[in-house]
């Protein structure tokens, strides 16, 4: 989730408007006595708003629609983030819609009045320099920032990019308002921080890696807009020389990794052969039943596995993930030619 | 012909800044002794006044759905500094809880 404080329903109290993972943008409206209870943001159908995957609270399944797709634009988009924001200059909130699954961003347009929102049933594509919005590493999060101190609120986008190490990273773009002041429109992006290629090798992390949430301000007071990231960061310490011992030791630990991995499949797979024509509720309480009676023999192959990772660890280091936030200041100011706050 | 080149020149300068912003090479935050976000799932930071103290504080929100806020410190002009995170609270004191899924 990524909260926005904005005054939502137009009561003059700042409000927290936030995607979260369930699909759906969410409300906690701000009072004199504080912040209530988070409630889903509805459409004018009456039910909340979707891209087009969600967590169904009745079920309690992964779910999907496509009730609310714009022709020509059906996918099986996921939104995580969420940014109210008057995109057509009404006087009222539309909602953005960002994909976790894929680069694109969405919006719904509110037909209502401030305070009193009715919120289109399309999702339309939001589209920059005549095509769709693509986020290189799919959408983690989205910010409005007057980038370029034009006065009209430029649309910021973090990615995702390979959340565990894999592939790249993450990176940071700015796509400026090129509307008339009223209506919102968008050019070609500016790339602010470019995609992690994930391989920094040393002590300790380099720089926000996988799942760039970022926010703008002035940080350091110097007029200018710094960059706040919140992300994972992958590195790996200095690998130490391996002599030849330490060198065959590391390959046979290497192997032995792999093959209990092979072992938890086919453990796995003989679970499963088992199902046979079962189906529904009989099937779940069949595998349940066979999944713990082989249970003994995953916690071994768990063991083995456990016990050659940390052998292994301690001739090739590991590489590390966790969850910062970090600053980028923007030497624009010292400079002295900075996009104005 | 000089007067009416040299607006343009300038003009073409700040478009280029702006399109190629230049940043210090990043640095993690503390709140406190600790590192802001660590170990957080998918930390996301909002920069918001959330005390009305006329400072910006730095709030993160997280995937669990959960969120802190890191009070920003009194301190002189320079590098900025926060206080240790705390939980944002919601009107009936418990802690503001997006409930994801």
């Amino acid at each position: 989730m990524s909260p926005q404080f904005v005054d939502f329903d137009a009561d003059g109290q700042l409000d927290v408007v936030a995607g979260i993972f369930d699909g759906s943008p969410h409300l906690s409206r701000g009072s004199r006595q504080g912040w209530q209870k988070p409630e889903q943001i509805l459409g004018r159908d009456g039910a909340r708003i979707v891209l087009n995957a969600f967590w169904n609270f009745d079920t309690k399944k992964w779910d999907s629609t496509h009730a609310y797709d714009a022709p020509g634009h059906e996918g099986e988009a996921h939104a995580t983030s969420t940014l109210a924001f008057d995109v057509d200059g009404d006087g009222d909130l539309d909602l953005l819609l960002g994909d976790h699954k894929s680069g694109r961003v969405f919006w719904r347009r509110n037909d209502g009045a401030p305070g009193k929102p009715a919120f289109d049933l399309v999702n339309q594509p939001v589209t920059a320099a005549g095509a769709p919005i693509d986020v290189q590493g799919t959408v983690a999060t989205m910010r409005l920032v007057d980038w370029n101190g034009d006065g009209k609120q430029d649309l910021a986008c973090g990615s995702m990019g390979g959340s565990f190490g894999d592939g790249d990273g993450g990176g940071v773009w700015v796509w400026p308002n090129v509307g008339d002041g009223k209506v919102a429109a968008w050019g070609a992006p500016i790339e602010l921080i470019a995609r992690s290629k994930q391989d920094h090798v040393g002590d300790a992390p380099a720089r926000p890696d996988a799942g760039l949430y970022m926010d703008f301000g002035d940080v350091d007071g110097d007029g200018d807009l710094d960059l706040l990231v919140g992300a994972y960061s992958h590195w790996r310490a200095s690998p130490k020389p391996l002599d030849a011992a330490q060198q065959e030791r590391a390959t046979a630990l290497q192997a032995a990794l792999k093959d209990c991995d092979a072992r938890f499949q086919q453990v796995l797979k003989e679970v499963n052969d088992g199902l046979g024509d079962a189906a529904g509720a009989a099937r779940d309480k069949l595998y349940t039943e066979r999944y713990q009676a082989r249970q003994s023999d995953f916690r071994a192959i768990g063991v083995d596995r456990s016990a050659a990772q940390k052998e292994l660890d301690k001739l090739v280091p590991p590489r590390q993930r966790k969850s910062f936030v970090w600053l980028y200041e923007n030497l624009a100011a010292k400079k002295n030619a900075a996009p104005a706050k | 012909m000089r007067l009416h080149v040299l607006p343009l020149l300038a003009c073409a300068a700040a478009t280029a800044v702006a399109q190629a912003p230049q940043f210090a090479p990043p640095v993690r935050l503390k709140a406190g002794d600790a590192f802001l976000g660590e170990n957080r799932l998918y930390p996301s930071p909002v920069l918001h006044d959330l005390d009305g103290d006329g400072r910006v504080d730095v709030v993160v929100g997280d995937l669990v759905g959960v969120l802190t806020v890191a009070p920003r410190a009194n301190a002189a002009a320079g590098a900025p500094a926060y206080e240790p995170e705390t939980k944002v609270l919601a009107a009936d004191g418990k802690q503001l809880d997006f409930d994801n899924w």
